[in-house]
Parts: structure tokens; C-alpha cells; sequence
């Protein structure tokens, strides 16, 4: 004990001998600790944490890969082979052996009244048995259970939220019992949920649980409980004792493959074989629960790896940089050393006392890391999308202060070892004898030198190559022709029918709300619209278009839209002919539509489809072309322009929630209070949804990208600075070292310039070898980053181009000082060199 | 173009004063001196003389603070760093005391090193170094590296690299100063069968065996020449 104790002593006295090169260490590994540990608290928070129940690992989620003829809702808890329709959940339910129960999830927009105050928010409709499955206990009250989901209607309660309660009720004990207003309807609150359980899913942070039996109040107009071909419902399993996922599996197919047969093959109609082959063959697929289920785990997957690697190869630039600085100072020591093991020192009591040195380097920098590492996480915060915030918090949990100490100790022995034991080798006393009493850096070490310093380049350039990949591919994206003019308009959302009103009301309120705003100085236009603008959100239906032959297997989906008058004037979408709508295409007038150039292509409908006849899958031909108007971008900035065609909300009674579009005359920023207040002075209980001006709403939705991009860039700038630093200390330090041969080299006749090249070369060199390193590197990254790439090839030659000319200019400066310093050496001092 | 009827070295009032702290070392006053072209110069004195200095400056290593030097006619006094070492490399050949050869080259690339600063092609390089590996019996070694080779062995190659050139003079400093009497002796033969085949040599010793060898000394006390004389011929 006394011996590290000792060594620690030592270590400090040591590093505080020269406080600017242990200072800039520190600096060096804050940086990478910190950048890591920033990017795993990301990866720990969105792709690690397991749901906080009992038992996680026996949660299993389904999946039903395959054709899923009819309607299919799918959200951010899972993709489309993920939803079940509510039938099948009662037959799988019924029918199962190997599970303790089957529970059932999905997500709703909730306006929630309570104690005089309306907020937008997200809740969750849940099968009796989620909360049994999941195991948990409520913190107060009681939670959703079997009885209180069993008929359709039925179970009017509510369990909220632990930090909605605390945070909007004020953790009121007395809240249990009382009645809370949820879309308008008034349900009992039952209970409170544990403190820390948000759900089950990424990024759906809910308020509030009801039971799914009440949908039909949750989502008014909506009818699916009895349909086998609506797809909606999310499930997930919990394993009884002593099954594994593979007997669930065959357990579970057996009865999922007997209702497919005997219950929905024979409902199936217009198929054709191919596809009603493949229908028969759809088997369930369990995977692993406990993470719980979201896709946005899937979205985040390879950006937050891609982050991870770029940030573990900064520390590791890092630790090579640091890792020479004690290859240089373990030569200056080897007197020392020398001494120490003529003395009877043993090799590992020494190796001990260095590697101590190294660790307090990792623990200073991993300290200082984790300050590093909360800016970050700050600074992560700062930039992200609204919507995103609940689901990222930017704090460090002992996970990730646990990781930061394992990389801080890690990393310490990764750069300390080498030099350690360079600086012990057993043949230190004699070649210090050999060399008059002065340390000879060794060939080893000069080699493990420049080693370091060329990897530092290869990876310094590989660095590069992917933030000018990702910065290129977010320039493709910000050159897109979005086919819109939003510059100055100002998007939210209102959703009448959450706050209880009926349809007609609802319409009303839009009316006047549209007439409101429009005579509100400063607003141009306004409009509305049911899909969102580059939201994010999709919504498509069947089409029969006149002169479109139908058939099995023909697509005849197209995305569509209810809009409101003037929509294509207020977001800049040109009307190539025909007309848009008016208040007058209303209900009661023929029913009229607008499609898009791509709709109009796929349909065949010529150069003007004006005047041509279409209907929505029912065969009735019933509604009239009035209008064509240019392709713009419908869900997402990165998709390709979908086939949309659009009709009047005004012509739809059941419309109870829209997207508004309002163009301003001025900073459309400046408006968003004066839009708030507008929505206030018609209902003060309506909460205003996403309110943003369209660019923002334009910029979260390529946030990805974004993130990415400024990350990718920051890390290699920070790494290119390190290779540089690093390239530096070498070069400099082998001058110091090849003194005495300059010297000879100009008393042999070499002048400045062939000295100042002899460096240079040996720059060169590294750069070359360190380049090739790099540029394989670089390819293999982007091909990694494909998927995150926008219209351009992960191995771009411009971008690996330019990225090599970049390092190889930044190199050669980090090599300039040096080799004019050897190039002004005094011959006669650099002689006596020793 | 040289000229014959005139001195290859001439100095006249040469100063070298090193400024260290405040504190000014006349190193070097008042120097006067002409060596002939074929002559061997020994260059003695006690330790701290001026010596080395002295060589230093001869061989434009070093530039002095005041006085003229004219090498093979040709004021070399305050000539620019690359010119200095243009005529370094074309002119001198130098011997050190700690033979100075570099590790992380073979023989061969030792002695072929100053003729690639000249950027001489590389079949006359080959040529010139073969002929010089010759001269001094070193030819058999030349992928060797000097750690591999004995002190005599690499104060020969050093030799090899200072005649490889084919300089106007060679300055030896203290050529044995690193070597045992018997290395010692054979590399003075070595210097001596140079100076038969015509070459100019400057040596600095402070070893009065060696002195001998030359044919006159000249010798130095604080930074003076104290003394110039002529010796007779050892025989070899």
C-alpha cells in the first residue's frame, strides 16, 4: 500500500515538474474522454437502457413480416410489420400457451384538462393487460387492469404519468378518485405510475395511460375494433418461467398460422396468388423486449455508432499524442531509470511506478472529461428538435460516469504501456554507457514514433473525409427544390375535436379561426391543412383514376391530403392549371380534387388532367380533377415527391384537427405570439401544437443530418488539430534528437533548403503512408455512412480529394517550424551536440 | 577557375568573439595565415586554444566576427548559409574526432551522402565512392552500418566520405582523438598517403606524435598564433 502510495506521490511530483505538457495532456484526453462519453450517454440513453421492470430480458415484441391487405397505422413505437389488428390480438391472446399474458400499446395525441389548464401531449391506449405484463406497481393508487379494458367503451379511467403528476398536478395525493378531461371525455384517475417508467417506447413519452377499449372516444370518427384488415395495435409478451424465445416461438406460430388460415385467408379478396401465397406464409417474429419497442432506435442506430467510432478514434489521436509525450520524457528519464535498476529496482516496480503516472493522467482527463462531456450533452440539447427533448436528458447517470473512468483507466494503460516499458528495457544501463552517459531514444521508440504520428494522419484524414462526406450530403439536401416558398410562414396545430368538439363545431372553428388570423395585421394569407407540410407524416389510400386499369398487385396507392383555400398559394406551390380550392368547395358541392405532376404521371393522365375523374377506392369515379399543381416535397426533405392528390377539407364533415399555414408580411418569428394569442381569444382551453415557423419545421426535419454533420465536423477539425500537434511534437522532437546529424549533414555540404527538405520528407512520408492509411479508412467509413448519405456515394473521390489535400497542407505546416528550426541549426554548436 | 600562383587559404585579422551572458570569449585574434595548395598544416595547441574554433571557421562552418578569409582566392567571409554550404560540399572534406558517420546509413550511403547534395548523377557517384571506399580499404564493408564496424574502421569510412568529393582541402579534427594507438597510427598513414597523392590537409591535434606527420605546425595559445614552423617528413 505504501509502494503506490509512493508511486502516486512520485506521479504528482512529476507531472507538476512541467505543469504545460501535463496540462495540455489533460486537455488532449478531456476532449476525447469527454466527447465519449457525451455520445455513450446518448447511446446508453436511446439504444442500451433497458425498460425499468422486473425481468426486462423476458419481454418479447412481435412482428408479423408479410403483406398486410387493408389499412395499416404505424407511428414511432414500430414500423408497419410491427401493428396487429384487434381481433388477432384477442385470438393470440386467447390462444397462447407460453406467455403470461400478450399486452397491447399504441400512441394518441391527449388533450388533457385539468385543474383549468388544456395541454397537447402524447398518451397511450393500453390492453388490460399491459401493466400485469410489465410487472410493475403504482406509486400511488392502482394501474390499468384487465377489468378495466374488456368491453369496447368501457374503462373509463386514466392512470397518469409519475412526472405529469408531479410536474402539472403538483404530486397531489388527493388526485386519485377525482376526474380528469382527456380529449373531452371525463375519465376517473385511478392511480399514478412509478417514478421513472415513461413507457415502452423511444421517444413516446406518454402522460397518461387509458384502456384501449376507449379508442373510439380517444380518436373520434375512428372505427377498427372488429376489423381483421385494419392494422394498428402494437404488442408485446412477457416469457413464463423456463420458456425460451425459441419455444415461444413455435408455439405461438402454431396458433398465429391456424387463425391466418381458417380465419382471415378466407376474408381476403382481389389477391393475386403471389401475394396470397406469401400472406399464408406470414409467420409472427418474436424479438427481444427489453429495450422496449420504437422505431426510432432503428433511425438512431447507425448515426450514434458513426458518432461513437469518429469519437473513440479522436481519443485514440489523442492517446498516440500522449503517448509520444512520454516516450520523450521516459528518454529524458532514462538516466533515472538507469539508475533506479542498477540500484536493484525491478522491472515492474518500475513499469508500476510509470504506468501510475499514465493512470493519473487518464483520471485527470477523464475528470475534466466528464465537464467536457456535460457541455456536450448541453450543447446536444440545445439543438434539438422540440419534439425530441423529453426524449434525451442531458445528464450523466452512473452508467455513464462508469464508462468514463473504464475508458479514462483504459485509455491511460493504452498510451502508457509502450512508453513504459520502452523506457525499463533491460538493456538501459549498458546502452546508456555506450552513449557516454546520454539517453539514446532507440530505434524502437523512433519507429513507435513515427508510428503513431503517421496513424494519427491516416485517422486524421479518415476523420475528415467523413465530415466532408456528411457536409457535402447536407449541402445535397439544402439545394433541394423543396417546390415550396415558406420563408415567411408560421405552421402550428389546433385539434378541436380532442377538446370534445363535434365535427360541425369543429369546422366553425376553423372558419373563424382562418378569418381571425387572415385579418391579423401583418398575415398575408392563411390556410390549412389535415397532413402536415414536411412534418413527417404520410398518409395514402387506394385510388381508381378514369382511364387506370385495376387489378392484383397494381399499385394504385397515392399519398393525399385535405387542404384547405388558398393552401397552394400560402406555401408557394404554383397551380400549373386548372384551379385551387375555394371556400366554396364545400360540403354539398361536387366533390373536386388537385393531384400533383408525379400523380398525374403514374395515373397517365397526360400533360392536363383537368376535367378528369377519380375516386378513393371505391370504384365510384365520384369526384373531379380540378386542378394540377407542381411536385413539392410532401413528408420528409430527404423522400422522393410522392404521387398526392389533395381534396377540401371543407368537403370532409369528420375533419376535427389541422395543420395551419399563415404567411406573413414581416419576421415571421415575430408573429408566433400574435398567433398564440389569436387561437386564445377563440378557445383559451385549445392547446397550440408545434408552433414554429416553417424553416424550423423545414430544419428538424432533416435534424439528423444536421446533428450528424456538426458533430462529424467538429470531431475531425478536433482530431485534425491533434494529428497536427501530435506530427508536430514528433518532428520537433526528432530534430532534437538528429542534432548532431544535421550538423554533419551541413558539414558535409547540406544547405538550409536540403535540410528544411529532409524534414519535409520525412513529413512526406508519413503523409503518404498515413494518407493511403486514411483513405482506405475513409472509403470504409463511408460505406458505413451510406445509408446516412444524401444523392452522393460514400466513396466520393472530391470529397476524399480535397480531405487529403486538406491534411497533407495541414501536416506540412505542423512539419514547417520543425524543419526550419533544423534548417537554422549553428553546424558548430549542432557538432557538439549531444 | 583556380589559380595556381596564389594561396588556397589566406586569412588576414581574423577575430571570433562569442558573446555569451554579457560576457564577451575572444576565441580567435589577430589570425594571419596562408596554406599552400599539397601542404599539411597541423593546427596545435594546449585545450580551449582556439583550436577547433580555428577549423570551424576555415572549414565555413562557422563565420568570424571580424578579419578576411579568402579560400582558393575567393573572399568566403560573409557568404549567405546555403552558399557556405555550396562551397562545403564542393571545396572541403571533413575528418571529425567522433568520426560522426550516421547511424541509420550503410557505408556505401555514408560516403555517397555529400555527393548527393552535389545532385551528381548516380553512376558517378558510384564511381567516386567505390574509388574512395578503395583508398582507404573499406570497400569490402560498404552495406555495413558503423555499428557495426570497429573505431579504425569508421574514422577510415569517414575518411572515404571526406576525400569521396574530391575537396580542395581536408580538416581533420582530431582524428584520433577516439581511437587506440594502433588505429590511431593507421589512420595518420591513411591521411599521410592523401597528402602524397596532393592533398591539402588542415589537422587540428593536440598530440605532438601526430603533429609530426604534418609538414609544418602551426600552433595557438588563447586564441593566438603563437607560432608557425616547418617539420621534417616521418617516413612512412
Amino acid at each position: 500500500m505504501s509502494a503506490v502510495l509512493g508511486n502516486i506521490k512520485l506521479a504528482f511530483r512529476h507531472l507538476l515538474k512541467s505543469p504545460f505538457v501535463t496540462g495540455v495532456a489533460i486537455a488532449s484526453l478531456a476532449l476525447g474522454i469527454g466527447a465519449n462519453a457525451a455520445i455513450f450517454s446518448l447511446i446508453d440513453q436511446m439504444l442500451l437502457k433497458r425498460l425499468p421492470v422486473p425481468a426486462p430480458a423476458e419481454l418479447v415484441n412481435f412482428k408479423a413480416p408479410g403483406p398486410n391487405p387493408g389499412s395499416q397505422s404505424c407511428s414511432n413505437i414500430g414500423d408497419c410489420r410491427e401493428v396487429f389488428s384487434y381481433p388477432m390480438f384477442l385470438d393470440l391472446q386467447r390462444e397462447q400457451t407460453v406467455f403470461t399474458d400478450i399486452a397491447l400499446h399504441v400512441g394518441f395525441g391527449a388533450n388533457i384538462s385539468a385543474q383549468g389548464r388544456t395541454m397537447s401531449a402524447d398518451g397511450l391506449m393500453v390492453s388490460g393487460s399491459y401493466f400485469p405484463v410489465l410487472g410493475i406497481a403504482p406509486s400511488l393508487g392502482r394501474l390499468i387492469g384487465p377489468d378495466d379494458a374488456k368491453v369496447k367503451g368501457d374503462g373509463r379511467v386514466a392512470v397518469l404519468a409519475y412526472e405529469y403528476w408531479r410536474g402539472a398536478l403538483g404530486a397531489d395525493p388527493a388526485v386519485v378518485g377525482k376526474n380528469i378531461i382527456v380529449n373531452g371525455q371525463s375519465l376517473e384517475i385511478i392511480g399514478v405510475a412509478p417514478r421513472g417508467f415513461q413507457g415502452t417506447t423511444l421517444g413516446l413519452q406518454p402522460k397518461l395511460w387509458v384502456p384501449v377499449t376507449l379508442r373510439e372516444q380517444m380518436n373520434p370518427g375512428w372505427t377498427g375494433f372488429e376489423k381483421r384488415r385494419s392494422y394498428w395495435a402494437y404488442l408485446f409478451a412477457r416469457l413464463k418461467p423456463g420458456v425460451t424465445l425459441e419455444q415461444a416461438s413455435a408455439s405461438i406460430n402454431t396458433q398465429y398460422s391456424a387463425i391466418i388460415q381458417n380465419v382471415e385467408v378466407p376474408l381476403q379478396q382481389g389477391m393475386s396468388d403471389k401475394t396470397m401465397a406469401e400472406f399464408k406464409a406470414k409467420q409472427l417474429v418474436l424479438a427481444p423486449g427489453a429495450l422496449g419497442q420504437s422505431s426510432a432506435r432503428g433511425e438512431v442506430t447507425t448515426p450514434l455508432a458513426m458518432l461513437f467510432g469518429i469519437t473513440l478514434l479522436v481519443l485514440l489521436i489523442a492517446c498516440a499524442n500522449i503517448s509520444n509525450l512520454l516516450l520523450a520524457r521516459g528518454a529524458a528519464r532514462s538516466g533515472e531509470m538507469a539508475v533506479r535498476l542498477a540500484l536493484g529496482g525491478s522491472r515492474r516496480q518500475l513499469v508500476s511506478q510509470l504506468l501510475t503516472e499514465s493512470l493519473l493522467l487518464g483520471v485527470l482527463g477523464g475528470l475534466a472529461g466528464l465537464g467536457v462531456a456535460i457541455l456536450t450533452l448541453k450543447g446536444i440539447s440545445a439543438i434539438l428538435p422540440q419534439q425530441a427533448t423529453s426524449t434525451f436528458v442531458p445528464h450523466l447517470d452512473m452508467t455513464v460516469i462508469g464508462f468514463t473512468a473504464a475508458l479514462a483507466i483504459l485509455t491511460a494503460v493504452l498510451f502508457g504501456l509502450f512508453p513504459a516499458l520502452h523506457a525499463t528495457r533491460p538493456d538501459l544501463i549498458s546502452s546508456i554507457r555506450e552513449q557516454g552517459g546520454q539517453p539514446s531514444g532507440g530505434r524502437a521508440a523512433a519507429r513507435w514514433r513515427t508510428a503513431l504520428a503517421t496513424a494519427q494522419i491516416g485517422l486524421a484524414l479518415a476523420l475528415l473525409a467523413s465530415a466532408g462526406l456528411f457536409t457535402r450530403s447536407l449541402a445535397n439536401i439544402s439545394r433541394l427544390d423543396l417546390g415550396v416558398k415558406v420563408d415567411s410562414v408560421i405552421t402550428f396545430g389546433v385539434s378541436p375535436e380532442l377538446n370534445g368538439y363535434a365535427p360541425g363545431r369543429s369546422h366553425l372553428f376553423f372558419q373563424r379561426l382562418e378569418d381571425d388570423l387572415a385579418a391579423t395585421p401583418g398575415v398575408a394569407s392563411v390556410s390549412a391543412a389535415m397532413v402536415g407540410l414536411i412534418a413527417g407524416n404520410n398518409w395514402g389510400n387506394d385510388v381508381g383514376v378514369e382511364g387506370f386499369p385495376k387489378g392484383p398487385d397494381v399499385d394504385d396507392n397515392s399519398r393525399f391530403n385535405m387542404v384547405g383555400p388558398g393552401y397552394f398559394a400560402t406555401v408557394g406551390i404554383p397551380v400549373l392549371a386548372g384551379r385551387e380550392f375555394t371556400r366554396y368547395d364545400a360540403i354539398g358541392t361536387p366533390k373536386v380534387a388537385v393531384v400533383n405532376q408525379a400523380f398525374a404521371k403514374k395515373f397517365k393522365l397526360g400533360a392536363n388532367p383537368v376535367g378528369k375523374r377519380m375516386d378513393q377506392g371505391n370504384d365510384s369515379l365520384d369526384i373531379e380533377i380540378i386542378g394540377l399543381v407542381q411536385d413539392a416535397k410532401y413528408s420528409d426533405v430527404k423522400d422522393e415527391i410522392p404521387p398526392l392528390f389533395f381534396t377540401p377539407y371543407m368537403q370532409d364533415s369528420m375533419v376535427g384537427a389541422l395543420s395551419y399555414y399563415v404567411k406573413t408580411t414581416g419576421d415571421p418569428k415575430a408573429m408566433l405570439p400574435v398567433v398564440s394569442r389569436v387561437v386564445s381569444g377563440l378557445d383559451e382551453n385549445l392547446p397550440v401544437e408545434q408552433l414554429r415557423t416553417m424553416p424550423e419545421q423545414i430544419r428538424d426535419n432533416v435534424f439528423l443530418d444536421r446533428f450528424v454533420t456538426l458533430f462529424a465536423t467538429t470531431f475531425a477539425l478536433l482530431a485534425t488539430l491533434l494529428a497536427a500537434i501530435g506530427l508536430y511534437g514528433v518532428l520537433a522532437y526528432t530534430v532534437a534528437q538528429r542534432t548532431r546529424e544535421i550538423g554533419v549533414r551541413m558539414a558535409l555540404g547540406a544547405g538550409p533548403a536540403q535540410v528544411r527538405s529532409m524534414v519535409l520528407v520525412q513529413v512526406g512520408k508519413m503523409i503518404l503512408v498515413g494518407g493511403a492509411i486514411g483513405l482506405v479508412a475513409a472509403v470504409v467509413i463511408g460505406r458505413v455512412a451510406q445509408s446516412l448519405l444524401f444523392q452522393m456515394e460514400g466513396s466520393n473521390p472530391s470529397v476524399l480529394a480535397i480531405s487529403a489535400l486538406v491534411l497533407g497542407l495541414v501536416a506540412l505546416g505542423a512539419g514547417l517550424a520543425p524543419a526550419i528550426r533544423a534548417s537554422r541549426l549553428d553546424p558548430v554548436r549542432a557538432l557538439r551536440y549531444e | 577557375m583556380t589559380s595556381t600562383s596564389q594561396p588556397l587559404i589566406r586569412l588576414e585579422g581574423i577575430q571570433k568573439v562569442f558573446y555569451t551572458d554579457e560576457v564577451e570569449t575572444h576565441a580567435l585574434s589577430e589570425v594571419h595565415l596562408e596554406v599552400q595548395r599539397g601542404e599539411y598544416v597541423a593546427i596545435a595547441g594546449p585545450s580551449g586554444c582556439g583550436k577547433t574554433t580555428l577549423l570551424s571557421l576555415l572549414g565555413l562552418l562557422d563565420t568570424p566576427t571580424g578579419g578576411e578569409y579568402w579560400l582558393d582566392g575567393k573572399p568566403v567571409a560573409q557568404l549567405s548559409p546555403a552558399e557556405r554550404a555550396r562551397i562545403r560540399n564542393l571545396e572541403i572534406g571533413f575528418i571529425f574526432q567522433a568520426f560522426n558517420l550516421i547511424g541509420d546509413l550503410t557505408v556505401y550511403e555514408n560516403v555517397e551522402l555529400p555527393l548527393t547534395y552535389r545532385g551528381m548523377a548516380p553512376a558517378e557517384r558510384k564511381q567516386r565512392v567505390m574509388s574512395a571506399l578503395e583508398k582507404v580499404g573499406m570497400s569490402h564493408r560498404v552495406k555495413h552500418y558503423p555499428a557495426q564496424l570497429s573505431g579504425g574502421q569508421q574514422q577510415r569510412v569517414a575518411v572515404a566520405r571526406a576525400v569521396a568529393g574530391e575537396p580542395l582541402i581536408l580538416l581533420a579534427d582530431e582524428p584520433t582523438g577516439n581511437l587506440d594507438s594502433t588505429n590511431g597510427e593507421a589512420v595518420m598513414h591513411l591521411l599521410q598517403e592523401l597528402h602524397r597523392g596532393g592533398a591539402t590537409i588542415c589537422m587540428v591535434t593536440h598530440d605532438s606524435r601526430y603533429e609530426r606527420h604534418a609538414d609544418r605546425a602551426i600552433h595557438l595559445f588563447d586564441g593566438r598564433m603563437v607560432g608557425d614552423r616547418a617539420l621534417e617528413l616521418v617516413p612512412a
